[in-house]
């Protein structure tokens, strides 16, 4: 073959490829475009067996329905935006649902809500998602994050639910022992991740509650402020009860330590706790008795306890294809029987945000839901009286004034805040004041700032 | 080279037991996570570690294949690596011999220009990359990943390639033409044996670089039936409630039938030795 | 030889020069545009803004800390990754039992997903339930259990998770081009009484000379901008900031503070960096045309 000829059949060939792929995507189905961040396999068929009893009922729609690492999703989203091609529905952070519905970037989900019934969903998870009068976000699951403890080193000595924090760092020094007469600490008082995203939760939690706020009304930072100054004393006095190393723990980790009776209490638990000790701790050892939960405890400060709660809302993008088509799909999620398969992948970790399903027989009955029902009823009790909030939100109002937080939490202001004072021996007020100065910048940076 | 008789000689003692520590070194992770994936999950977090499992399950596999689409992730890795291999391999080859035994006008340009495309951090090239695929209208396809991965290796393939055939005498292709062969014909069959070293080391290092990425399928692919294996083991782990037996066994899958084909394909690296055209 | 056809040449090269610039030169180009503006990721606007981006990552301490560890950390894989793979090669060149079976074993390392290669170190370096640490303790070697992934001792585990990584490929480029080196080269040297270390230094060194040459400079600039590895370690947890790199400081600024424009201008500056070593680098040592 000669050249010219060789030449001429390379460039056909790249062009048949690409008008068959091309082609391809002339297909007659409305495509929707779903992305979760529930990776494990059991809630991925879950998903799955969904989808494909709505593709039944509505043969003209193909949903593809895609589960993605928690942190790569915003990189997803990111790139998703840029090429001006959003997916239908996401899962994102309540602040990143904050951020994009200040920029314009969803569309309501209003009619998903009344199809499930306004009063059928929790008050607290309304808000979440709520912006002016309308939804911007409805939350799949809600997951509270709990303090588990062991109860059976507990009871041996004869510790109860800490109220303070003064508490809790008591209970986290009776609990730090060394259990087998060799010098050497076995079990620490409490495991807490390093991450950067849990730090964040940390500190929005702790600032609650303590009475603190994190930013004023004219978006101007208080970490200067009593109650944060508080916060890195009581954390800095914290480490001395974490094993070793604890910065470069992530969140498996710190369950890890948890099961395998490396550390005796847990700040930073969640209901997927109680699978993972299912599956690791040993056998005798998987249930309430050994593994329970405390309410938190608020801080000199404050007056009550507060948690973070781990409610990531459904997002509807716009100018993603078929929106409408999305919507008829969130819909369908939504209804008992279908909403229950995909709670029960994670039942202790999933709480339901329908009233119908959390009172509903089949649920209740659900084997492990009442193995480990003392921790549900923890969940349920923060979530009536309203004390979890999403990640870094104190107040309920910073959902709609504050859409900076989501960059706060990139930035690691807060995390570097925390290692310096702990692992670095920077004095709370010097960390604090650095991590004002540097959010006060990222604040003005944005065009958020009023002071 | 004759084999020597290694136990006679000091130098073969040294060499053994070089060899030894070199393997130890690189595989000790390896059979760790062998061992693992035969271990109930309670074994996992037992402390202190141990090697064999006392309770060998078989488990953590059939879970993988149960509860994962393992087999579609790898049929899919093996795809997509195989074709831009042979992508790679032709376009690169034939771009080397160009460089190396043709000149044109900007021929040394071409030959530096492709080295400055590696310098651009590819983490930073992946979305203005994922707005061309899209505007191509090839996203979410595994033809979007083969270019991305050809257009990668490409630049090292070519180096490489090019360092081969320049040591490779143009005496030889003169013979072959003189004897009546035309240039293609003096390229398969006068070339390629001499070059097959470098040819086998490029397509090695193209493989695993198609084999291995995350971040491109991360961003190019959206649906779970086109994924590879490094995502879906990424997944695994980041997983709400992670299964340590699972990715270990997975890994290990991963890992066995590329390493068995690596111990019989290294062979191929000696191959123009044997030869002794080089000699002189 | 005569010279051929230009035409022969330029069509066999085309492919080539064609996929790189559509697929690698644009966006590339496109980074390097952006660097001059300020743009949010997520939200379409931007705004031109000069050279203020550069302005401010000169002031910027964290910017200069991950200038540090990302050079210290590329230095240090790098030498490591040569002086292992050369050696491995040498070893892996002689002839011995298993040898073919020892050769497949240790690529495996650069075979694997840096997703499974990073997750099975994280497990083996777990300062609780580790084997690395339970090893070292049985062994006398240390009293109480390293903290690995805290911040004392991220760097070197990531240094040496990234050398057994990625020293195969020095390995596999070294091998096939000892594979070539006529014999006849070796024997004239033994003739002229050259002992094992001048043989080496004196007749396999400047053979592997052109190969090493490129494999020096594509490692440093692969280990420069490495992401993948050095992120996934920690994936922002804890101790990352003390492996902060520039790849994963210019990943930060675009997907975790949303500062597109602050990102490629990071790459940007990479690859000033990049170009300018690679210059003085050929300067140095390169001759002949070949290269």
């Amino acid at each position: 073959m000669n050249r010219k000829k060789r030449y001429k059949v390379i460039i056909g060939s790249i062009c048949l490829f690409l008008l068959i792929l091309g082609g391809t995507s002339l297909a007659a189905q409305k495509v929707i475009n779903v992305w979760h961040t529930e990776t494990n396999p059991l809630s991925r068929k879950a998903v799955a067996n969904i989808v494909a009893r709505f593709e039944k009922l509505h043969p003209d729609i193909k949903v593809e329905a895609e589960a993605v690492a928690w942190g790569d999703l915003e990189m997803k989203i990111n790139a998703a935006l840029a090429a001006g091609s959003p997916p239908e529905l996401s899962h994102g952070q309540p602040i990143t649902c904050a951020a994009l519905q200040a920029k314009g970037l969803l569309l309501p989900l209003d009619e998903v809500v009344k199809s499930i019934g306004e009063d059928n969903i929790w008050d607290q998870i309304k808000k979440v998602g709520k912006f002016g009068d309308h939804y911007f976000g409805l939350v799949h699951a809600a997951g509270t994050s709990l303090l588990v403890y062991r109860k059976d080193l507990a009871k041996k000595k004869g510790l109860k639910n800490p109220k303070t924090w003064k508490d809790l760092l008591h209970n986290a020094k009776e609990l730090t022992m060394d259990t087998n007469g060799d010098g050497k600490i076995d079990i620490y008082g409490v495991t807490i991740p390093g991450t950067n995203l849990f730090i964040n939760i940390l500190i929005g939690e702790l600032t609650k509650a303590n009475g603190g706020i994190l930013f004023d009304d004219q978006n101007r930072p208080q970490f200067t402020a009593k109650p944060m100054i508080e916060i890195l004393e009581f954390l800095k006095e914290l480490t001395k009860y974490l094993p070793p190393g604890w910065e470069g723990h992530g969140y498996m980790e710190t369950f890890a330590n948890m099961s395998g009776e490396k550390a005796a209490m847990m700040y930073q638990g969640y209901g997927r706790g109680a699978s993972l000790i299912e599956k690791y701790a040993p056998k005798h050892m998987a249930n309430t008795d050994y593994f329970d939960v405390w309410v938190k405890p608020h801080g000199p400060s404050g007056t009550k306890p507060a948690a973070q709660v781990d409610e990531e809302p459904w997002m509807l993008f716009k100018g993603s294809k078929n929106p409408k088509e999305a919507i008829e799909f969130l819909k369908f999620f939504y209804q008992d029987d279908n909403y229950l398969e995909y709670i029960q992948t994670v039942p202790i970790h999933f709480f339901p945000v329908t009233k119908s399903l959390r009172r509903s027989k089949a649920y209740q009955e659900t084997p492990m839901i009442k193995r480990w029902k003392g921790w549900l009823d923890v969940q349920e009790r923060y979530l009536e009286n309203d004390l979890v909030k999403p990640t870094l939100v104190i107040d309920w109002k910073d959902m709609a004034t504050k859409p900076y937080l989501m960059e706060i939490l990139g930035s690691g202001i807060l995390k570097d805040m925390v290692m310096e004072v702990t692992k670095e021996n920077v004095s709370p007020r010097k960390a604090a004041a650095k991590a004002q100065k540097r959010a006060e910048e990222l604040v003005k940076d944005k065009g958020y700032a009023k002071w | 080279m004759k084999p020597r008789n290694a136990f006679l000689s000091l130098r073969g003692q040294a060499i053994y037991w070089c060899a030894a520590i070199l393997l130890i070194f690189t595989a000790f992770p390896f059979f760790w996570m062998v061992s693992t994936s035969f271990k109930s999950l309670r074994e996992i977090f037992v402390y202190p570690p141990y090697f064999l499992p006392k309770d060998f399950t078989l488990a953590n596999f059939a879970r993988l294949f149960e509860q994962t689409r393992f087999l579609i992730y790898f049929k899919n890795s093996m795809f997509v690596s195989t074709l831009t291999v042979v992508f790679t391999m032709a376009i690169a080859t034939a771009g080397a011999y160009s460089l190396t035994r043709f000149r044109f006008y900007g021929r040394e340009k071409i030959a530096s220009l492709i080295l400055f495309t590696y310098m651009f951090a590819p983490i930073m090239i992946i979305i203005p990359f994922y707005v061309l695929i899209k505007k191509i209208g090839i996203a979410n396809t595994h033809l979007a990943l083969i270019m991305a991965y050809t257009a990668f290796c490409l630049p090292f393939s070519l180096w490489l390639l090019r360092t081969f055939f320049q040591s490779i005498p143009l005496v030889l292709e003169e013979a072959a033409l003189v004897d009546g062969a035309t240039r293609f014909r003096a390229i398969i069959h006068v070339i390629l044996p001499l070059a097959l070293p470098g040819i086998i080391a490029t397509a090695i290092f193209t493989f695993i670089l198609a084999w291995n990425d995350y971040i491109f399928v991360r961003i190019l692919i959206t649906s779970d039936k086109l994924k590879t294996l490094s995502v879906g083991i990424a997944d695994l782990y980041n997983a709400t409630v992670i299964d340590w037996g699972m990715i270990m066994s997975g890994g290990m899958l991963i890992t066995i039938p590329v390493l068995v084909f690596f111990i019989f394909i290294q062979r191929y690296l000696i191959a123009g030795w044997g030869t002794g055209a080089v000699k002189g | 030889m005569r010279v051929s056809h230009q035409n022969a040449g330029i069509l066999l090269i085309t492919p080539s020069v064609f996929l790189i610039c559509a697929l690698l030169v644009y966006p590339v180009l496109y980074g390097v545009w952006l660097s001059f503006f300020k743009k949010h990721s997520f939200f379409p606007e931007q705004k031109f803004v000069g050279l203020a981006n550069y302005l401010y990552l000169l002031k910027d301490s964290e910017f200069w800390m991950s200038l540090w560890y990302g050079t210290f950390y590329s230095v240090s894989t790098i030498v490591l990754q040569i002086i292992i793979g050369v050696i491995a090669a040498l070893i892996l060149n002689e002839a011995f039992r298993g040898r073919n079976f020892v050769r497949g074993v240790v690529l495996f390392p650069y075979m694997i997903p840096t997703v499974v290669a990073i997750i099975l170190w994280k497990w083996l370096l777990n300062n609780h339930f580790g084997l690395v640490n339970y090893l070292l303790l049985a062994a006398g070697i240390i009293e109480d259990p390293l903290s690995w992934m805290g911040k004392d001792h991220i760097m070197t585990s990531l240094v040496m998770i990234s050398v057994w990584e990625f020293f195969p490929f020095v390995v596999l480029s070294v091998l096939a081009r000892l594979q070539t080196i006529p014999l006849v080269l070796y024997e004239a040297a033994k003739v002229d009484g050259a002992g094992a270390w001048s043989r080496f230094i004196h007749v396999t060194l400047p053979q592997l000379r052109n190969v090493l040459f490129v494999v020096i400079l594509l490692r440093s600039i692969w280990m420069f901008t490495k992401f993948d590895t050095v992120w996934l370690l920690t994936q922002g947890g804890g101790a990352e900031k003390y492996i902060r790199t520039l790849p994963v400081f210019a990943y930060m600024r675009t997907f975790t503070y949303y500062q597109a424009g602050l990102g490629s201008t990071l790459a940007v500056i990479m690859f000033g960096i990049l170009i300018a070593s690679t210059t003085v680098y050929f300067k140095m040592f390169r001759r002949e045309e070949n290269i």
